[in-house]
């Protein structure tokens, strides 16, 4: 993000920001009634990089400033976060009070986090209208946030109407904490290259039609072509086909645009990832390698590389979660942003970080409290500062509608509207092992060694196997 | 064959017993029975605390379906180990481990000396080589295997540069296809581990007494005479201490394959370790996990004690 941008979000968010702390001096956690025992410190445990810590440590201070407690975080990188938190359960330590949870790890955490529902609809505790669900994106809000405890497989049946915490309980689900960081899987584009006057000529008279952004994965294939030029290293966009997380996000978003089951598993533990729809995400897929419109080492490539490679200007377009920045020796090179192209559907590939709170916590009202702040609208507001993927709808309205860099309202205004379609993973508790399997699977069907059916086919037998013996009974089986 | 050097054993002042001709006089146990035991305990109460009691409890809860956040669990008798071992990605695990460790191991024992030879002489410039040696080992294996993934990069790493130079296809994608994946993970391998075999060896060939090699010369013995009969047969204890000291770091190899390939492409480099380190500390199926460490262990303990005996002997003069 230019630093132009940066200072129009200060002037947005600033006054805003300075007006919550005004109202908030005035009235402080107190104001509404006893929160419990007020501790000197809460403790947060979080991640490094994944979910934004920069974020959320520029917020202490105010943090501190408006509830006079202080506000330690531990930050973690991903994999020594995630054993960290699953020991801090495991040994149900009440050292931390708040906990960034991953949602791969949510179904076998919920047990351990504080079921919210009771402070959610706490008079003395939601004073603020900070504090309203109903704000959170609702796709977001049930797929990061939202759990049956008896039967953690469950998505919530309707998660496309506002948050309503009645709606929820009535359905035996339960809030385990509030989304913070929003990850999904957006298209980047060089718009100096999509509208260079002679690009637009060229592709005119190949084509026979305007050269626009693609919205569809058969011009996304055919605009990716027209880019490519090996010998100018300019290639038309990028794949994450390796073997690892991102190669199975890659084909979860295609699979769900095709009109499959995005979240690759579902409630019934059928597997949906294994179908028509998959082997036609697949065969685009092997189809944008084959074709040479991605750059050498894509069938090895992780989401770094696919980041460095976009941003060093060897490719005209990318699909990726990353914050992306071009190189200063892309001359004249401009970042745009727009949905992933789509087929029958949208389903592009999201996950969210949340705040949840610590069942063993001493200080579950006080921790209550700050992950409400955190994940206000403001507060929210305020850490887009330091690039925050916000959760909240009225985030996103104030970025796009309160003159912000147009560069960076046109970026929020992408990534909100992809959230509101996304799709998750299947919420089973081994599911680092059940992508690993369909990462091989697209891995190897990206490469041609094997026919994307057959890997579909020899992937779901795996999953099914590793589902079996994770304690699940798979039907058929 | 090599002889015990027995302590000299002394009567202590003020006993009235004097020992029959031929038999040496034994102290008295009841006074010295204990004594060994006293000495050896710090390290046996570190070794039983850090290594003998997690062993037992890995054993233990490989019977058990235990998971992280599910307490110990209930137990399931052999399941784990009939998962783990009729599993057919678990079976390949294994063997590409073993094959791994195999050939990496050959490859850096044969390389190792091969450097240690020349550099066993003490020239100033030995010194300097021997000294830049200890740096690829000094490198933490993580940042190494970072480091070989950007270099073999298609689009801006140097080594597919140069390959492109020496004939190879351009852009070559080495991390897109077995072979040349493997051809990464063994060359990181040896980069990483062949100097410390080496300095082993240096310090075996420079422990060598130049006398029969000076006789053999007299002699007329001719370099690979002098290599095969007096050197090699020297250096058997040090071969046998850098072979199993690599052959255990290298069932331990986990970093290269995890940043490098992440058993990849499809799952030609899935090493066992990959697949613990996912079912685990990612999944958190305790029991399972555990069942492939006691695996692991067991092939272990197999291996090394053949290793030992097989070296061993070659290491008895009386069997050469």
């Amino acid at each position: 993000m230019k630093n132009s941008s940066r200072a129009r979000v200060l002037k947005v968010t600033g006054p805003l920001f300075a007006l919550s702390l005004v109202a908030t001096a005035c009235g402080g956690p107190e104001a509404g009634g006893d929160p419990g025992a007020k501790p000197e410190t809460l403790r947060v445990l979080y991640t490094t990089a994944e979910a934004n810590a920069a974020a959320l440590q520029a917020q202490v201070p105010a943090f501190e400033e408006k509830f006079g407690v202080q506000l330690e975080i531990d930050t973690q990188p991903y994999d020594a976060l995630q054993q960290r938190v699953f020991s801090e359960f495991a040994s149900s330590s009440e050292h931390y009070d708040i906990i960034a949870v991953d949602t791969p790890w949510a179904p076998a955490l919920v047990g351990n986090l504080e079921p919210l529902s009771e402070y959610l609809t706490s008079e003395e505790l939601n004073e603020q209208p900070q504090g309203a669900i109903s704000d959170f994106i609702p796709k977001v809000f049930f797929d990061t946030a939202v759990y049956d405890a008896g039967d953690t497989l469950k998505q919530f049946p309707n998660p496309n109407e506002p948050a309503d915490i009645e709606a929820i309980t009535a359905e035996n689900f339960d809030v385990y904490g509030l989304p913070i960081q929003s990850n999904v899987s957006v298209m980047a584009y060089r718009k100096d290259l999509f509208e260079d006057p002679e690009q637009k000529e060229a592709f005119r008279a190949e084509h026979g039609r305007e050269l626009t952004v693609p919205e569809t994965w058969d011009e996304y294939v055919e605009v990716a072509k027209f880019f490519t030029q090996p010998d100018k290293n300019l290639y038309g966009t990028t794949v994450m086909a390796g073997v690892g997380e991102w190669a199975t996000t890659d084909f979860k978003t295609m699979l769900a645009s095709y009109g499959g089951d995005g979240h690759l598993v579902n409630d019934k533990l059928e597997m949906a990832f294994d179908s028509p729809e998959g082997v036609e995400a697949l065969e685009t897929y092997r189809e944008l390698i084959d074709s040479g419109a991605v750059p050498p080492g894509s069938t090895s490539a992780s989401w770094e590389e696919t980041a460095t490679s976009f941003d060093n200007g060897l490719t005209a377009m990318t699909t990726n979660f990353h914050a992306l920045e071009l190189s200063d020796t892309v001359e004249g090179g401009e970042i745009a942003y727009a949905p992933v192209p789509q087929a029958e559907a949208a389903g592009p590939h999201f996950g969210t970080w949340m705040l949840g709170i610590n069942a063993n916590s001493n200080n579950k009202e006080w921790a209550y409290q700050a992950i409400s702040w955190l994940t206000s609208s403001e507060t929210q507001q305020a850490m887009t500062e330091d690039q925050l993927h916000p959760s909240r709808t009225s985030v996103y309205d104030a970025i796009s509608s309160e003159g912000a860099d147009p560069a960076e309202a046109a970026f929020y205004e992408t990534l909100g509207e992809s959230l509101e379609v996304g799709v998750g993973r299947p919420r089973v508790t081994n599911y680092t092992e059940i992508s690993h399997e369909i990462a091989v699977a697209v891995n190897k069907a990206a490469s041609g060694d094997a026919a994307p059916e057959a890997a579909l086919s020899e992937a779901a037998d795996r999953v099914t196997s590793l589902l079996e013996q994770a304690g699940y009974d798979v039907p058929g089986n | 064959m090599s002889t015990i050097q027995r302590p000299s054993q002394q009567v202590p002042e003020g006993t009235s017993r004097v020992p029959s001709p031929g038999r040496p006089a034994r102290p008295s146990r009841s006074r010295t029975g204990h004594v060994p035991w006293l000495y050896l305990a710090p390290a046996l109460v570190v070794l039983l605390i850090m290594t003998i009691g997690p062993a037992i409890y890995i054993f233990y809860t490989s019977f058990r379906n235990a998971s992280v956040l599910g307490g110990s669990g209930r137990f399931v008798g052999l399941q784990n180990y009939e998962t783990a071992l009729t599993d057919p990605a678990t079976q390949q695990a294994f063997l590409w481990t073993l094959l791994f460790v195999a050939g990496a191991v050959a490859l850096e024992m044969v390389l190792g000396l091969a450097l240690a030879l020349p550099l066993a002489q003490q020239t100033r410039a030995n010194k300097v080589a021997s000294a830049l040696m200890l740096l690829p080992f000094a490198v933490t294996p993580a940042v190494g295997a970072m480091i070989f993934r950007q270099l073999v990069n298609p689009n801006y790493g140097w080594v597919t540069h140069y390959l492109q130079v020496l004939g190879f296809p351009a852009n070559l994608d080495l991390l897109g296809n077995p072979v040349g994946a493997w051809a990464v993970l063994f060359a990181l391998d040896l980069w990483q581990w062949t100097p410390f075999v080496a300095l082993i060896l240096m310090a075996g060939v420079q422990s060598l007494p130049a006398e029969p090699k000076e006789a053999a010369m007299v002699d007329g013995a001719n370099k690979w005479q002098i290599l095969r009969y007096i050197t090699l047969p020297g250096l058997v204890p040090f071969l046998a201490i850098a072979l199993v000291l690599r052959t255990i770091q290298a069932f331990k190899t986990f970093d290269s394959f995890k940043i490098v390939t992440n058993g990849g492409p499809g799952n030609s480099t899935e090493m066992i370790n990959l697949a613990i380190h996912r079912i685990g500390l990612q999944s958190f199926n305790i029991g399972l996990a555990c069942a492939l460490g006691v695996l692991l262990l067991i092939v272990l303990l197999l291996l090394v004690p053949a290793i030992e005996r097989v070296i061993g002997r070659r290491a008895d003069p009386e069997e050469m």
